[in-house]
């Protein structure tokens, strides 16, 4: 059996020999671990003890019990010399160092000794469990520790030190980030297959850019990649792929260019379609080469400007010229495709997926075929992998049908697949399947049909619509089998008591009605037999799908029209019996027909129609009444002029308006696709740290590192060039030589910065002050910082037990950094003037019986309480008559807050309020509003969430109105007015994971700056400044801290613009700091880069995605 | 990379959990996890691959026990699920068998070898010969020695050598008296047969699998006489690609003791031993059914451990089936199973009885698929065969032994 279920237990053998097998083994220890008292044991003098103990705490662990109280004795055992003591140690410290780091530093000495040790195990023992505590104030030890274990005699000891580098660089050491990625380059260097595999990963994790350190040795990691460990090979072949894309682009022969940039005119060169060049043959080609093109723009292109280019109203992709394109005849790409071709042999398939992208993306298409045999040979490992490979060939199916058509009989379905896995086989194969296959494949679909599992029946049926759909020679085959099932299912008795039966017809018919779709004149026939089961099918959504299609196809071929009056006169007969759609889809035929109909016939249909009007009008449901008066209203003025051509194109309109309706999307293709291998492609989303691939030739062309790198290539070159994620760290930096900077404020809407105001100021002010001091101060400190852990340890034993000194190397980057700093910096005048913050409708005059009521988020904020938000409401009668007792209230606050308990995770408390305290403070109550008069309320609002809205109830004239409050979390913040040194220093304590960054493009600008493109240059700066200031400004309760202008670049370079600004969010006062930096030409769409740093992990993210949307959001024009 | 590991019994009770790096999983995941695999049923059990609202998780199903792993970021889906997999071969092969007594009991040497086999989220040492010198398995010496003296350390005190070569499969220098080598194929045949009764589909996935005893460093070279058979192959990572990309000869350092050299897939058999014929004839309520079993090829070895299993359908009230050779019996979920045992020479085996169809219907409209199960020892039906197998680089006289079995594995009968 593939899948033992859940339930079914092996206990019948072992419960019965238990007490046999058990003795010996630790099982009284899992079963009782505090059976007796284990803190003396800890302390024994014995070995046998102390385990003893460590392996109930260890029991406890596993079964979820918090036993770190013990953590001050089990420290003291670490000095133990019994390995076994020494593990179970390593394994309690590491699940609770965090917990309690003062405890942990009692036993850095131990592993400093450890690290002495002559066993090569101990050594690396205690390097692991040194870097695995993850405490800032030990994290310059580890590094040492790490540096040293890096040129360990022992593999073993190597391979540790490369896995401990990610755990250092997770603790975010800015200071030692260029120390942690030398051991990188030095440990990729080793000769040992293992110690490179480790130091792959560690690679992605620490510097997945930094391709300088894997052009110098291109190479050799090609050549040793056949030994490399089959984990570290995965991740290896991520990286060289990686690097050759970056160094030298893609590939021309490849599958990835011929598909993606193929025109329409080369389209008879593909594969199978030679002969025939029916239009829909041609057509489904097309769109196969443009969801290849899709799939493969998507492995080039990040999430973030997908996002940016699907929200700008031109789909214009950017285009690769051809000097992005290598060829497969260059070596460095052939060595790439060589080394990895034994890979496909793998006995582990994660390898083989992997060595199969890479020939998927770089290889030339006449080779490409070789990944095809071994990705089908996986399918026979495990299901979970079956699974995961099935995802990945059913886009290389989609893509490249041609590949995998010779194979279809690897995707017939076994009894003992999953649901899952049947479903994509069946997907797979209706995408690959030719017209010779078809047959093969179309008898199996039938075989299919029968299977017990009706879901999977249904999916059949659909898709042997789609089969049809691509390949119309087979239309007429697959329609002639659908109908025989339809007619089958109405046979087998009372269809509704069987489950998932009414799905089969249902999609059987909704298949047909996708085949008639494509030559509708050729199915004249299939119409009729479909309306002549009408009264033996059950169905609703059947009939109703049925009865549609005849008013579709009513003024079709020859004998449809006849017999539109027997079948109208039939379905008259049976309206009130009818289900809730069927009933509509009656009107809305009869109405088509109607319109249509020509000759003596006219009479006897509108008598039908008023009949059956009559009966619409007086059903129970409000739709059909509904649907019968438009209906009627429509139609009315049309049959009394009898003008044809207005008749008919009201029919028409009707016609296309229900073909919107009612169309099942034909395949559902989310036109997102991800790497393949990565779990971004099995999820449908990009998870987080997903990278597309780099940009083709991004890495500029040196001759130093030309895969063998004989030289040490200067690092400090490729790492100004290396560009993308980088950037949020080196955005600061942009050089320049003289260091000039403006002191100002700039007060938002509050005018919280007193001092330096600037009211009527139109010009702005450019203030040039020195901001060289501030770097240096910083450096000063950074460095301080490495002096303090310098003195934990002296500073000669350090250096003796380290071979080499690194200080020097640190010291001259630090002077560079201190001379490319430069910016001046400017004060905004009069911005808070012009902040107009967004309004939103709360109720609609339509829906309020002519109240309208608008709001928006105040920048005021609350005396009351800190959680609640401040709203403007605006109440506007908009009616003739006058309104009385207005209110807001929130009516069931009660309840609401019970759900809200449950919702909320423990992770998400950051907005979440005493659940007994009502939504609202209650608001003064408008008397009455007369027609025209406008009345104002200010709102204090306790939302539940900063992403859900909120349920609150309007009362007027006595009538309540449910409406929903949407919560902007630009307004759970506050403004704090900090100067740029406090932002500096407080951005400095929130590194690493509260750190978030994402880009987006902005457009605003363009306009204003094309307003005034005569003027100066330096006014473009201003204009790029004001406009993103004020839609900062606009959309969130913010401070503005500072704006940053480059200095003595290009004119027309917005690069390095830099705002900063500051707030603190109302319900925990944790302040939350946004600093957006810009890159790209003035009269270009900008890319900003908006980084928030913030303590509330989860309110940061959110916040940063809300500054992200409004910034790609085109404004409402505040010209 | 991987965050945790939990281990869970198949009443969803977290037997074990192993954080991996500085971002703790809390274990509510699993109740979250547990909440879903009830309520949702089978559909959500075979899923690998799950996005909950904080983690992505993938679970590998092996013997009543779920291993779940967690992760917040990107990584190979695939090097997730391989990993947990070979955990999973690892204490399999360590305590024999696998059920969540075993894990309980041994829980300090499931947590020794995880920290072993993963550091940081990344697959540290995995080779299983590897690991077996660091942490010894568990044993009746051991066992008997920690009754008598109260301790036993199953940690050892050296790092084998194995990890400081770059043949890290292969253990340090063991020690025979008596140098052997067994290689056997063994087979598994999957096949469909469709409705007619026409094979859609028959081919072998094989294994050769070694048992290696030799002192020192043999280096073996194994050739096959119809290499040109293989449609596809995959490796064991001690074959060196380069005799085989040339001469397709395997040549290798075995690891100690038994391993997988290599899996292969042979393709378009054109026939298989047996037939299966099933024949469901439904009417007024009823089904009749009856299977014929019998050997359409001989393969000159007897046939053995015949089964033929199927799921009766949902609407299947009652049945009663009788047969003229073997036990047939209906287990839960309706699972029917025919033990037939060998094949009698002086009849052919067949099933057959009556389905009473639930009320309403007059007759059955979805139709089983049969799994036939088979063994046959002595052949391998590939025709696939050893040329020869030579130690290269000791000259010692060595014992090789060759062993083949073909067995049945996708082999479904549909009706």
């Amino acid at each position: 059996m593939m899948f033992p279920q859940f339930g079914a237990t092996a206990e019948s053998l072992s419960k019965a020999s238990t007490a046999v097998f058990r003795i010996g083994t630790d099982a009284h220890l899992y079963d009782d671990p505090e059976d007796v008292n284990i803190a003396p044991l800890l302390d024994s003098k014995f070995d046998s003890e102390k385990c003893e103990a460590l392996k109930r705490l260890l029991a406890l662990i596993a079964q979820g019990f918090d036993v770190s109280n013990f953590f001050p004795q089990v420290v003291k055992n670490v000095a133990s010399q019994s390995l076994e003591v020494k593990k179970l140690v390593y394994l309690y410290l590491l699940h609770y160092a965090e917990k309690r780091p003062n405890e942990v530093l009692l036993s850095i000495n131990y592993f400093q000794k450890d690290l002495g040790d002559t066993n090569p195990l101990v050594r690396a023992w205690a390097l692991r469990a040194m870097a695995g505590i993850r405490l800032h104030v030990i994290a310059p030890l580890a590094l040492v520790a790490v540096q040293k274990c890096a040129r360990d005699p022992s593999v073993y000891v190597r391979k540790c030190a490369a896995n401990a580098l990610p755990k250092l660089h997770d603790l975010r050491m800015e200071e030692h980030a260029s120390a942690i990625e030398e051991i990188v380059g030095l440990l990729l260097n080793d000769h040992s297959p293992g110690v490179v595999g480790a130091a792959a990963s560690a690679f992605t994790s620490v510097c997945p850019n930094n391709f300088s350190l894997i052009g110098r040795n291109y190479r050799r990691l090609c050549e040793i990649l056949p030994d490399v460990e089959e984990w570290g090979q995965i991740i290896l072949i991520g990286i060289l792929l990686r690097y050759v894309i970056a160094k030298h682009g893609l590939v021309k022969e490849s599958v990835m260019f011929s598909l993606s940039s193929k025109d329409v005119g080369n389209l008879e060169e593909d594969e199978s379609h030679i002969a025939s060049k029916e239009d829909s043959i041609y057509a489904i080609d097309k769109t196969v080469s443009e969801l290849a093109k899709m799939i493969f723009q998507c492995y080039i292109e990040g999430p973030d400007e997908y996002l940016s280019r699907s929200s700008s109203t031109k789909m214009v992709a950017p285009k690769l010229d051809a000097s992005q394109y290598t060829s497969c005849s260059n070596d460095v790409v052939k060595i790439l495709l060589q080394s990895t071709s034994p890979l496909l042999w793998s006995n582990n398939s994660a390898v083989v997926l992997a060595a199969a992208s890479v020939h998927w993306i770089m290889s030339s298409k006449e080779h490409i075929k070789r990944i095809v045999k071994p990705l089908l040979f996986v399918l026979r490992s495990s299901s979970a992998s079956r699974y995961v490979v099935l995802c990945n060939i059913q886009v290389f199916a989609k893509a490249m049908p041609s590949l995998f058509a010779p194979h279809y009989q690897d995707f017939f379905i076994c009894s003992s697949d999953s649901y899952q896995i049947k479903a994509l086989k069946l997907n797979i194969l209706s995408s690959i399947a030719t017209d010779t296959s078809m047959s093969l494949i179309y008898k199996e679909f039938q075989d299919y049909i029968r299977d017990p599992n009706r879901r999977f029946a249904a999916d059949t049926v659909a898709a042997i619509g789609l089969c049809a759909q691509r390949l119309p020679n087979t239309a007429a085959l697959c329609l002639e089998r659908l109908l025989t099932l339809v007619r089958q299912e109405f046979f087998c008795g009372e269809i509704r008591s069987l489950d998932g039966e009414e799905g089969v017809l249902i999609q059987a018919i909704i298949s047909i009605k996708s085949i008639i779709n494509i030559a509708p004149s050729s199915y004249e026939k299939v119409i009729i037999q479909l309306v002549r089961s009408l009264d033996k099918i059950k169905v609703p959504a059947a009939r109703a799908m049925i009865i549609w299609m005849l008013g579709k196809y009513c003024s079709l071929g020859e004998i449809v029209p006849r017999m539109l009056i027997t079948v109208l006169e039939y379905l008259a007969q049976c309206f009130t019996s009818e289900a809730l759609e069927a009933k509509l889809q009656i009107l809305n035929t009869t109405a088509k027909i109607l319109l249509c109909i020509k000759g003596e016939d006219i009479l006897t249909v509108r008598k039908i129609w008023s009949y059956v009007i009559e009966l619409a009008e007086c059903d129970l449901n409000y739709d059909i009444r509904d649907r019968s008066r438009f209906l009627k209203k429509v139609l009315s003025s049309n049959l009394e002029c009898h003008h044809g051509e207005e008749a008919n194109s009201e029919s028409e309109k009707i016609n296309s308006g229900e073909t919107k309706a009612l169309r099942v999307p034909s395949e559902p293709i989310d036109y997102r696709f991800y790497l393949p291998g990565s779990l971004s492609q099995l999820v449908f989303h990009a998870a987080p740290g997903y990278e597309p691939l780099p940009k083709p030739c991004s890495l500029p062309y040196t001759d130093l590192d030309r895969y063998d790198g004989a030289a040490k290539s200067d690092s400090d070159e490729e790492d100004t060039d290396t560009s993308g994620p980088l950037d949020e760290e080196s955005a600061s930096d942009y050089s320049s030589e003289q260091s000039i900077t403006a002191s100002g404020n700039i007060s938002g809407s509050d005018e919280s910065v007193s001092g330096n105001e600037a009211e009527d100021n139109a010009d702005p002010l450019i203030q040039i002050s020195d901001t060289g001091n501030v770097c240096e101060n910083q450096n000063v400190g950074a460095t301080s910082g490495t002096e303090a852990f310098q003195d934990l340890m002296s500073t000669k034993s350090l250096e003796s037990w380290l071979d080499e000194p690194t200080k020097s190397s640190k010291q001259s980057e630090i002077e560079q950094s201190r001379v490319r700093r430069s910016s001046a910096r400017i004060t905004i005048g009069n911005i808070g003037s012009r902040v107009k913050p967004k309004c939103y409708t709360l109720l609609d005059p339509a829906n309020g019986n002519g109240l309208k009521v608008n709001y928006s988020f105040s920048s005021d904020t609350s005396t009351i309480s800190s959680h609640l938000v401040c709203l403007e409401v605006l109440f506007e009668n908009c009616s003739l008559e006058p309104m009385v007792d207005i209110v807001l209230i929130d009516e069931d606050y009660s309840k609401s807050s019970d759900s809200t308990d449950q919702i909320s995770s423990p992770t998400e408390n950051t907005l979440k309020f005493h659940v007994d305290k009502p939504a609202l403070v209650s608001m003064e109550e408008i008397p009455s509003l007369e027609p025209g008069q406008t009345a104002n309320r200010m709102l204090l609002v306790r939302f539940h969430h900063h992403l859900l809205p909120l349920k609150l109830a309007l009362f007027c004239n006595d009538k309540k109105f449910t409406v929903k409050l949407k919560p902007d979390i630009g307004y759970f913040v506050k403004p704090l007015a900090i100067g740029i040194e406090d932002f500096r220093d407080k951005e400095s304590h929130l590194p690493g994971m509260f750190e978030y960054v994402r880009s987006c493009t902005f457009t605003d600008h363009i306009l204003e700056v094309n307003k005034g493109s005569n003027s100066l240059t330096e006014d473009k700066f201003l204009v790029i400044c004001e406009t993103l200031a004020l839609k900062m400004l606009s959309n969130a309760n913010l401070s503005l801290v500072s704006v940053d202008m480059p200095v003595a670049t290009n004119l027309d370079d917005a690069s390095g613009l830099c705002l900063r600004f500051s707030c603190e969010i109302l319900s925990n006062s944790m302040p939350c700091l946004i600093t957006v930096t810009v890159e790209g030409k003035c009269c270009d769409p900008l890319i900003v880069s908006v980084k928030v740093n913030c303590e509330e992990t989860i309110f940061g993210l959110n916040f940063l995605n809300r500054v992200v949307n409004f910034l790609v959001e085109p404004s409402v024009t505040h010209l | 990379m991987l965050q945790c590991i939990f281990l869970l019994s198949d009443a969803g009770e977290v037997m074990l959990e192993k954080q991996l790096s500085g971002h703790l999983v809390d274990r509510s995941i699993c109740a979250w996890f547990w909440e879903q695999a009830v309520s949702l049923g089978d559909s959500f059990k075979q899923q690998p691959v799950i996005s909950s609202h904080t983690h992505y998780i993938f679970q590998v199903f092996r013997d009543g026990i779920t291993f779940l792993g967690c992760t917040q970021i990107e990584m190979p889906p695939l090097m997730a699920i391989e990993f947990l997999c070979r955990v999973a071969d690892v204490l399999n092969d360590y305590f024999g068998t696998l059920n969540e007594d075993i894990i309980k009991d041994n829980f300090v040497i499931v947590y020794e070898l995880l920290d072993e086999m993963i550091d940081n989220g990344f697959p540290l040492t995995t080779e299983p010969s590897s690991l077996r010198e660091i942490i010894y398995p568990p044993n009746v010496v051991n066992k008997a020695l920690s009754i008598v003296t109260g301790s036993n350390s199953n940690v050892s005190d050296t790092l084998p050598r194995a990890t400081a070569s770059c043949i890290p499969w292969r253990t340090s220098e063991p020690k025979y008296s008596n140098n052997e080598v067994y290689v056997e194929l063994v087979e598994e045949m999957d096949a469909i047969i469709n409705r007619d009764g026409g094979l859609l589909k028959c081919e072998i996935y094989g294994e050769v699998q070694v048992n290696s005893r030799i002192s020192g460093f043999p280096d073996l070279t194994l050739s096959f006489t119809n290499p040109s058979v293989l449609d596809d192959v995959r490796f064991h990572p001690c074959v060196r690609f380069r005799p085989w990309e040339s001469h397709q000869i395997l040549s290798f350092v075995p690891p100690d003791g038994q391993f997988k050299l290599m899996s292969y897939r042979v393709r378009e058999l054109k026939s298989t031993p047996i037939y299966v014929k099933p024949q469901l004839i439904s009417d007024g309520g009823t089904c009749h059914l009856s299977v014929l079993v019998g050997i359409r090829n001989d393969p000159g070895k007897t046939i053995d451990s015949v089964t033929v299993q199927f799921q009766l359908p949902p609407f299947i009230l009652s049945a009663d089936l009788t047969s003229n050779h073997g036990t047939v019996n209906i287990l839960a979920k309706k699972t029917c199973i025919w033990s037939i045992g060998q094949i009698p020479k002086d009849k052919a085996p067949s099933m057959s009885g009556l389905l009473v169809v639930e009320t309403g219907l007059e007759r059955l409209h979805v139709f089983p698929s049969f799994q036939v199960g088979f063994r046959i020892m002595g052949v391998a039906l590939s025709g696939l065969q050893i040329d020869k197998l030579d130690l290269k680089n000791e000259p010692g006289r060595f014992y090789k032994g060759f062993r083949a079995l073909t067995r049945a594995g996708q082999f479904d009968v549909r009706s």
